[in-house]
C-alpha cells in the first residue's frame, strides 16, 4: 500500500515538474503593451529629462553601462575600464561584436561622437560635466579626461540618458532632433504616433541574446483609473504606476497581480537651516522624533513606502542604515523644551501636489502628527511648476522654513543623492541644496569620497557621511517611495527596475 | 454676401490680435519658470540659464511678443520648450485627432438631441418628455470623466465590447464621442424642444394643420425649420467648445487631443505650445461661427448679410 502511495507521489511528482518546466519554458512571439501616464518629450537625448523617456529608450538605445539591480554598474557596450592612478584619466574598453540598427559598426568613434555631442549640450549633461576630453585610442578603446578626480564617473555612465545613437543617423539629423532612434538594442524603433503609443520591433541581429517578443508597444494613458481599466480589459499587458486604491481589485483578478519594487526616489521635508528655530539642531531632531513615518507609510501610502533610515535608499552605493528615528513624542517635547520652545511655535510647510505619490496627503498627516508636540504648521500647496521656481531662490530671498520634495539617485550612487543636496556650495540656485546646510566636517567628507578611487574605503566615507548628516538632521527624513506597478498574469520574465523601468528584453507572453 | 464674408474674414485678424496678446501675457503670469521645470530638481543655475538663452526667455516682455508675431507672419508658431519641436508640428499631430472626435460627437449630440427634442416638443408633458428631459437634465449635470470611467467600466470590462482607451480603429471612437456628446445632446434636446413649442403656437402652423398636410410633414417643413435657427447657433457654440474644451474626455480615454496637449504644456510652462494651441483653437471657433451665421441664410431665406 504504502509503495503504491510513494510510486503515485513520484508519478505526480514528475507530472508536476514536467508541467511546471512546461509552463516556465518561455515562448516566442507576440506583442507585449506596456501603458505608461506621460508621452516622452523625446527620443534623442539631446532633449530627453524624464523617466518614461529613458524607459523607452533604453529598449532601443543602449549605453556603455547600466545601473544592475544590486546598485553596481553593469557593462553593457564596455566590457570593462581602467582608470589612471591620479583618477584623471578612465580608458573604457568597447565590444567588438555590435553593429547598429541601420548596419553601422559600432567602435570607438561612434562613442566618441555621441558624448562630443552629450557633453555641451544635452539637457542632462551635467552627468559628464566633468569630462574636459575625449580621445579614441584604437578602434575598440576610448580615454576621457577629467580636470578633477571624480570616483563616481561609471556610475554616472549608467544613466539611461547616456545612449550610443549610430553616428550615421546623428549626422543625417544634422543641428535638428533625432525622432526616430537608431541604436544597437534588443529592439528596433518602428513608430511613434505622439501622444498615442510608441512601437518597436525585435532586434534579429542582437549582439546579446534577441529577446522572445515580436514587438514591444508603449501606450499613452494619462489617466490612472483608465490604465487600471486597460489592464483588467488586457488592452495593456503591464501597466505603470497603479493608484494604491486599486490595488486589492487587480490582486483579485486572476489575470492581474500588482508588483512592489522598490525605488531610488527618497522623500523628505527639508528645513531652511538658516532661518530660526531650524538653525538648532535639537529642533530639527525633534520634529524628526515627532512624525511617525510607520503611519504615514501604512495608512496614507497603503504600504507604498519604505520608512527612511538614511538620506539615500538602498540599493544606492554608498547607503548605510543610520536610522530610523523612532516615533517618540515625549523625546520631541523634551528636546524642544530644552531649545527653548516648551510650547512649541507656528511653522510653514510648503509641498506640492500631484508630484510625488500622495504629497499633499503626506503634508496633511505631518501638519497632523507636528500639532502634538505644540508646532502649529500652516500648509501652502503649490502646483509643480511654481513649487520648483518657488523653491529656488537664493537664501537671502528664500521664504522656505519646511519643504516637501523628493529626489531620485538615477546613478545609483551616493555622490548623486547626497553632494548636491547638502555640499555648502550647493545652495540653490547654484546647485540643488534647498536646506542651505553647511557643515565643515561634511564637506570634507563629500569632496574626499568623490576624488577617492577604491570603492571600499569609500563606501567607508560614506558611512560616516550619512550618520553624520543622519544626527545633524537637515531634512525630515520620511520615506523611499515604492513603485506599485500591475501585469497580466500570462506576462513572465519582466524587470523592476529601481530606476522606475520595466525592462522587458527577457519578457516572454503565454 | 461676398462682401460680408470679406468683412468677417477682415475682423478675423484684430480678433486672433486681441486672442494671442491675451494669452502671451496670460502664460507669463501664472507663477513658474519653463526653464526651471526644464532643467528639473536637478538643475544648476547654469544650465537654467542656458535654457532662457535658448528659448529666447531672458528677453523682456515687449520683445518676447514682437519676435512672436513676427515669427507667426511667417507662419512659424516657435519651437516647444518641453520636446524642442515645432509647434505647428505638435499642432498638427493632434488636430486631426481632435476634429474626428469633436465631430463625431457632434453627430451623435444633433442626431440623438433633435430627434429627442421633436418627440418631446409633439408631445409636451408626456412620459417621453419627461424621460427624455430628465435624460436631458443628467446628461447636462453628469461629470465628463466619471460618465467617462462608467462607460468604461461598462462596455470594456464588464461586456468587453468596446476598447476602453487609445484613438487607433474606429471602435475607440465610440465610448469618448458618446462621453464628450451626452452634455451636448442634452442641450441641444432642451433647445429644440423650447424652440418647437414656440413655433407650434404660430399661425401658419394652425394654416398648414387647416390645409390638411400630414401632422409629420407639418413638423418637418414648416414646424422643425423655423425652430432651426436656435438650435444651429447652439450646435455651433458647442461644437467651438468641442474642439478646444475636450481635456477631460481626452484625458480619461488617452485620446492624443488638442485639449491634452494644451493642459500638458501648461502643466510644464511650454509657453509656445500654449499659445499655439489656444490660437488654433480660436482660429477654428471663430470660423465655425461664420459658418453658422452663414448657415442662418440658408436655414431661414428671410435672413440676409449685407
Amino acid at each position: 500500500m504504502q509503495r503504491t502511495i510513494k510510486a503515485l507521489f513520484a508519478i505526480l511528482l514528475a507530472v508536476s515538474l514536467g508541467m511546471f518546466a512546461f509552463a516556465a519554458e518561455p515562448q516566442a512571439g507576440g506583442r507585449l503593451v506596456v501603458a505608461m501616464g506621460t508621452d516622452p518629450e523625446s527620443l534623442d537625448y539631446m532633449t530627453m529629462s524624464s523617466s518614461p523617456a529613458a524607459n523607452v529608450f533604453m529598449h532601443i538605445v543602449e549605453g556603455l553601462y547600466q545601473l544592475g539591480l544590486d546598485g553596481n554598474p553593469i557593462p553593457v557596450l564596455a566590457t570593462g575600464h581602467e582608470v589612471s592612478a591620479d583618477g584623471l584619466v578612465w580608458t573604457l574598453f568597447l565590444r567588438e561584436d555590435v553593429v547598429f540598427h541601420d548596419g553601422t559598426p559600432f567602435n570607438a568613434d561612434a562613442v566618441k561622437i555621441n558624448l562630443d555631442r552629450f557633453i555641451p549640450g544635452a539637457r542632462f549633461k551635467f552627468l559628464l560635466s566633468k569630462v574636459v576630453d575625449v580621445e579614441v585610442v584604437d578602434d575598440y578603446t576610448i580615454k576621457l579626461y577629467t580636470e578633477e578626480a571624480f570616483a563616481p564617473m561609471i556610475a554616472h555612465l549608467t544613466h539611461g540618458f547616456i545612449g550610443m545613437i549610430s553616428p550615421a543617423s546623428i549626422e543625417a539629423a544634422g543641428e535638428e532632433l533625432i525622432n526616430e532612434p537608431i541604436g544597437t538594442g534588443p529592439f528596433v524603433f518602428a513608430e511613434w504616433v505622439r501622444g498615442e503609443h510608441i512601437l518597436a520591433t525585435r532586434n534579429e541581429n542582437y549582439w546579446g541574446e534577441a529577446p522572445y517578443l515580436d514587438e514591444v508597444m508603449w501606450r499613452i494613458i494619462p489617466e490612472d483609473a483608465a490604465r487600471v481599466i486597460a489592464l483588467q480589459t488586457g488592452e495593456a499587458d503591464v501597466i505603470f504606476r497603479v493608484p494604491p486604491d486599486d490595488i486589492p481589485i487587480l490582486n483579485a483578478d486572476p489575470d492581474t497581480t500588482v508588483v512592489h519594487t522598490d525605488s531610488v526616489r527618497n522623500l523628505y521635508i527639508g528645513f531652511n537651516t538658516q532661518r530660526e528655530p531650524y538653525t538648532d539642531i535639537r529642533v530639527r531632531q525633534a520634529i524628526n522624533y515627532a512624525v511617525n513615518k510607520e503611519d504615514i507609510v501604512q495608512y496614507v501610502l497603503s504600504g507604498a513606502g519604505r520608512v527612511a533610515d538614511a538620506p539615500i535608499a538602498p540599493g544606492i552605493f554608498g547607503y548605510k542604515q543610520a536610522g530610523p528615528y523612532e516615533y517618540d513624542v515625549e523625546k520631541a517635547k523634551a528636546l524642544l523644551a530644552e531649545a527653548g520652545y516648551p510650547d512649541g511655535f507656528k511653522a510653514t510647510l510648503y509641498h506640492p501636489t500631484g508630484r510625488y505619490l500622495m504629497d499633499a496627503s503626506i503634508a496633511e498627516a505631518v501638519q497632523a502628527q507636528l500639532r502634538d508636540v505644540g508646532i502649529e504648521v500652516e500648509l501652502v500647496t503649490m502646483e509643480w511648476a511654481t513649487y520648483l521656481a518657488f523653491t529656488r531662490k537664493p537664501v537671502e530671498e528664500s521664504e522656505l522654513e519646511m519643504y516637501l520634495l523628493g529626489w531620485g539617485t538615477v546613478t545609483g550612487d551616493a555622490d548623486y543623492g547626497i553632494y548636491a543636496l547638502f555640499h555648502t556650495t550647493q545652495w540653490v540656485p547654484d546647485g540643488s541644496a534647498r536646506s542651505f546646510y553647511s557643515n565643515a566636517q561634511a564637506d570634507l567628507l563629500m569632496d574626499t569620497a568623490r576624488v577617492m578611487p577604491n570603492p571600499t574605503l569609500r563606501d567607508g566615507i560614506y558611512g560616516e557621511l550619512i550618520d553624520l548628516l543622519w544626527y545633524e538632521a537637515p531634512w525630515l527624513y520620511l520615506h523611499s517611495e515604492v513603485q506599485i506597478n500591475g501585469q497580466r498574469a500570462n506576462i513572465h520574465g519582466l524587470v523592476y527596475h529601481q530606476n522606475e523601468r520595466i525592462i522587458v528584453t527577457e519578457a516572454w507572453i503565454e | 454676401m461676398a462682401s460680408y464674408i470679406l468683412r468677417r474674414l477682415l475682423l478675423v485678424i484684430p480678433v486672433l490680435l486681441g486672442v494671442s496678446l491675451l494669452v502671451f501675457s496670460m502664460v507669463r503670469l501664472i507663477p513658474g519658470d519653463p526653464a526651471i521645470f526644464i532643467a528639473g530638481e536637478h538643475a544648476t543655475e547654469e544650465d537654467i540659464d542656458a535654457i532662457r538663452e535658448e528659448f529666447g526667455l531672458n528677453r523682456s516682455f515687449p520683445v518676447q511678443y514682437w519676435f512672436f508675431l513676427r515669427n507667426l507672419v511667417r507662419g512659424d508658431l516657435g519651437r516647444s520648450t518641453r520636446t524642442d519641436r515645432p509647434v505647428g508640428v505638435e499642432i498638427w499631430e493632434r488636430l486631426p485627432n481632435t476634429l474626428k472626435l469633436a465631430s463625431v460627437s457632434m453627430l451623435i449630440a444633433s442626431v440623438v438631441g433633435l430627434i429627442a427634442g421633436i418627440i418631446s416638443a409633439t408631445r409636451p408633458y408626456s412620459f417621453l418628455d419627461y424621460i427624455s428631459m430628465v435624460g436631458a437634465m443628467i446628461g447636462v449635470s453628469t461629470p465628463v470623466f466619471w460618465l467617462g470611467l462608467m462607460l468604461m467600466l461598462l462596455f470594456s470590462v464588464q461586456l468587453n465590447w468596446l476598447p476602453a482607451a487609445g484613438a487607433k480603429t474606429f471602435s475607440h471612437i465610440i465610448l469618448p464621442a458618446i462621453t464628450l456628446g451626452a452634455a451636448s445632446t442634452a442641450v441641444i434636446a432642451r433647445m429644440t424642444r423650447s424652440s418647437m413649442l414656440e413655433v407650434f403656437n404660430q399661425d401658419y402652423i394652425q394654416t398648414a394643420r387647416s390645409k390638411g398636410l400630414r401632422e409629420g410633414w407639418v413638423i418637418i417643413k414648416h414646424a422643425l425649420r423655423n425652430a432651426l435657427v436656435p438650435v444651429v447657433t447652439v450646435m455651433g457654440l458647442r461644437f467651438g467648445t468641442l474642439l478646444g474644451g475636450a481635456v477631460l474626455t481626452e484625458t480619461v480615454f488617452a485620446w492624443p487631443g488638442i485639449g491634452r496637449l494644451m493642459v500638458g504644456s501648461i502643466l510644464a510652462r511650454d509657453y509656445p505650445v500654449v499659445q499655439g494651441a489656444v490660437l488654433v483653437v480660436a482660429c477654428t471657433f471663430i470660423f465655425v461661427n461664420l459658418a453658422v451665421d452663414l448657415l442662418y441664410s440658408f436655414i431661414d431665406p428671410r435672413i440676409r448679410f449685407e
